[in-house]
């Protein structure tokens, strides 16, 4: 007996006195750890351990959390890359439930000069004036375009573009849609005419060369033509109006409360009364609050060429508080990819799905009137071709020649907005010499200054029904650019 | 001034008072939502100054009616000056960054102001035995209390963040 309890005692010494199991973490910045300040990034994050459990992994970047569950299991390795904003201070931990916490600090490294990335397997030194140049392999190129946005220009030969995986590649497609800056040196034909379908601004951002020298060459001139810039935060705003019905509710809730404390007034002036109506009305006000429903918008700008299969967009969601409360948002799937939120502030943690790879919900702190933006961009297919011819009178003769039909819109043209009748494909329509019209409203300015001067857009408003969990009170356009006629 | 009319005096005073920060709070809060700026600054603010223009208003008042109209009809006068406030601190408060404690706090404290210095006039009116002198010496501590207040704001020892 003495023995049996001796040997308990053992096993239960020895069952509280073994280590929890060790996980081997390893966290990689993309791009060899180089970035701009306030741009995006990503970490790529490999776990390895010899025992089965689920684990929580936490990337913090400044005030951003990025959060998500993977199951471990013994002697497989988890990868996974997660978007982070480039802040200085990224850590990476892993949390398991037997309470041991592994972390790891992830450097950042912040260049003041533009960021030039050079993926070339010879690993021959390119130079160009005013840039910084970051040597990559391939591995060091991420999964997510919203990374892409920590360098500024990419040269990159054909053996380093073989050897990107499919969603590296989808990545730098979705950055060449975008007008990224990409030189391409000594690419086979199939890859070239890959990168090509989906070039945005025309292909002046899409060089290829057959040699270092001509493509640095290339790229140095192709510097010098003006590609769109990102559309900010601050470009946007004025088309989203989530907190002013809410400044209006409240000042309306405020104006009965007093009209009706001066009605009583002048009925009574008993103490009680008075401590009372006021009392109650600061509860009623609480109460009100509570069951209003937190109004949230979604503001989609996109932007394609005629006849390009992919369009780039910009999308901003905005959440105004009523109450103070911690807010969780789910992000809509189909903008999920590569959503980030707009500002350093304030601290927001985000729930990623590691098997989706995208990011599942948002959470934040909110109060009445404080708004919460989260930023998304990306691409999504699109057939739009547009050609339009210049007759003698000035009259000008629109076609679709896409094969699907486009829905009524506006074409840009000349500095009027003209409008334009949905037309089946193959379909034409004649716009009167003098039809056109100044840009009426903030949508159709904003649509016109980006589009070139002596060049043509088409603009349309999106169909945002097929787009899942957006709110009602959302809005999207479309601009494709067309040649200039 | 019988009890009736001088309640509905302060009450209207404190519903004036309350719709003034009221104007300026929403006006400054659109003017920061269309800049882009933080609107929960703005309601730190109007909670700060919903507090300090109601405790100017009792420090100016609350001694010289304890002494003109007793204990009972000063406190009841001090109350409906603070109390109409109440909505709009609670509105501005889910607005603002203020933790509850610091507000309930300065709630409480312009609660206990609003008894206390009535008393402090019944107790002057009582020391002093004549009713003008009285009134007289409540002004002038009223004067040195709302300036005390004053000071004490822009020395920033009333700071509710």
């Amino acid at each position: 007996m003495r023995r049996l309890l001796l040997l308990i005692l053992a096993l239960h010494c020895s069952a509280q006195a073994a280590p929890a199991p060790g996980i081997d973490l390893t966290a990689t910045p993309a791009w060899k750890g180089w970035s701009r300040p306030g741009r995006a990034t990503e970490v790529d994050i490999r776990l390895r351990t010899e025992a089965a459990m689920p684990a929580t992994v936490e990337v913090t970047a400044g005030r951003h959390i990025i959060r998500t569950e993977v199951d471990l299991q013994p002697g497989r390795s988890v990868r996974l890359q997660l978007p982070v904003s480039s802040a200085e201070d990224v850590s990476v931990s892993v949390g398991v439930p037997a309470g041991t916490l592994t972390k790891r600090d992830v450097g950042i490294a912040h260049s003041e000069s533009p960021l030039l990335g050079s993926g070339l397997v010879s690993g021959d030194p390119v130079q160009l004036e005013g840039f910084h140049t970051v040597a990559l392999t391939a591995d060091d190129l991420p999964r997510h375009p919203s990374a892409y946005s920590s360098i500024d220009a990419l040269i990159l030969d054909g053996p380093t573009l073989r050897a990107l995986d499919q969603r590296q590649l989808g990545a730098l497609l979705a950055y060449i849609s975008a007008c990224g800056r990409v030189a391409l040196v000594n690419t086979d034909a199939r890859t070239g005419q890959l990168l090509d379908s989906v070039r945005g601004c025309s292909g002046q951002s899409l060089p290829s060369a057959a040699s270092l020298a001509e493509a640095t060459d290339l790229l140095k001139s192709s510097l010098h033509a003006r590609l769109p810039k990102p559309l900010t935060f601050a470009d946007i705003d004025g088309s989203v109006r989530t907190v002013p019905p809410l400044l209006n509710r409240v000042a309306v809730a405020l104006a009965l409360y007093f009209a009706a404390a001066v009605l009583v007034l002048i009925f009574t002036t008993h103490a009680a009364v008075l401590l009372l109506v006021p009392a109650l009305s600061a509860v009623a006000a609480l109460a009100l609050l509570h069951t209003m429903q937190p109004p949230a918008q979604l503001v989609i700008w996109s932007e394609g060429s005629s006849g390009i299969p992919l369009a780039r967009y910009q999308a901003w969601q905005q959440f105004a508080g009523v109450q103070r409360v911690r807010m969780r948002v789910p992000i809509p799937p189909q903008l999920a990819a590569e959503a980030m939120p707009c500002k350093p502030t304030p601290a927001m943690h985000i729930d990623f799905d590691a098997g989706r790879a995208e990011p599942a919900f948002a959470e934040f702190d909110t109060r009445l009137f404080h708004r919460v933006s989260l930023c998304y961009s990306g691409s999504f297919p699109v057939s739009r071709a547009v050609s339009i011819e210049t007759r003698a009178d000035g009259a000008r003769i629109v076609r679709n020649s896409g094969v699907k039909a486009w829905p009524e819109g506006a074409l840009l043209v000349g500095g009027l907005v003209h409008h334009l009748p949905a037309l089946e494909p193959g379909a034409a329509a004649t716009l009167a010499a003098k039809s056109g019209q100044a840009p009426g409203d903030a949508t159709h300015r904003m649509a016109m200054m980006r589009t070139q001067v002596d060049g043509a857009a088409a603009l349309w408003t999106l169909e945002l029904g097929g787009v899942a969990g957006v709110p009602v009170d959302s809005k999207g356009w479309l601009l494709v650019s067309v040649p200039a006629p | 001034m019988t009890p009736a009319p001088s309640r509905r005096l302060a009450a209207v005073t404190g519903l004036a008072l309350a719709a003034a920060v009221s104007l300026w709070w929403l006006g400054s809060t659109r003017l920061a939502v269309d800049d882009g700026s933080d609107a929960s600054r703005i309601a730190d603010e109007a909670l700060q100054l919903a507090w300090l223009v109601r405790g100017m208003a009792l420090a100016a008042i609350g001694i010289h009616m304890g002494a003109l109209q007793g204990f009972r009809s000063g406190a009841g006068d001090a109350l409906g000056l603070i109390a109409p406030s109440w909505p709009l601190v609670a509105i501005a408060w889910t607005a603002s960054t203020v933790s509850w404690a610091p507000m309930a706090l300065a709630e409480l404290a312009l609660l206990a102001a609003g008894v206390a210095l009535p008393l402090i006039g019944r107790g002057l009116h009582r020391a002093l035995q004549r009713r003008e002198l009285a009134g007289m010496m409540a002004m002038l501590l009223g004067a040195v209390l709302l300036a005390a207040l004053w000071l004490s704001r822009s020395l920033g020892y009333l700071s509710l963040t």
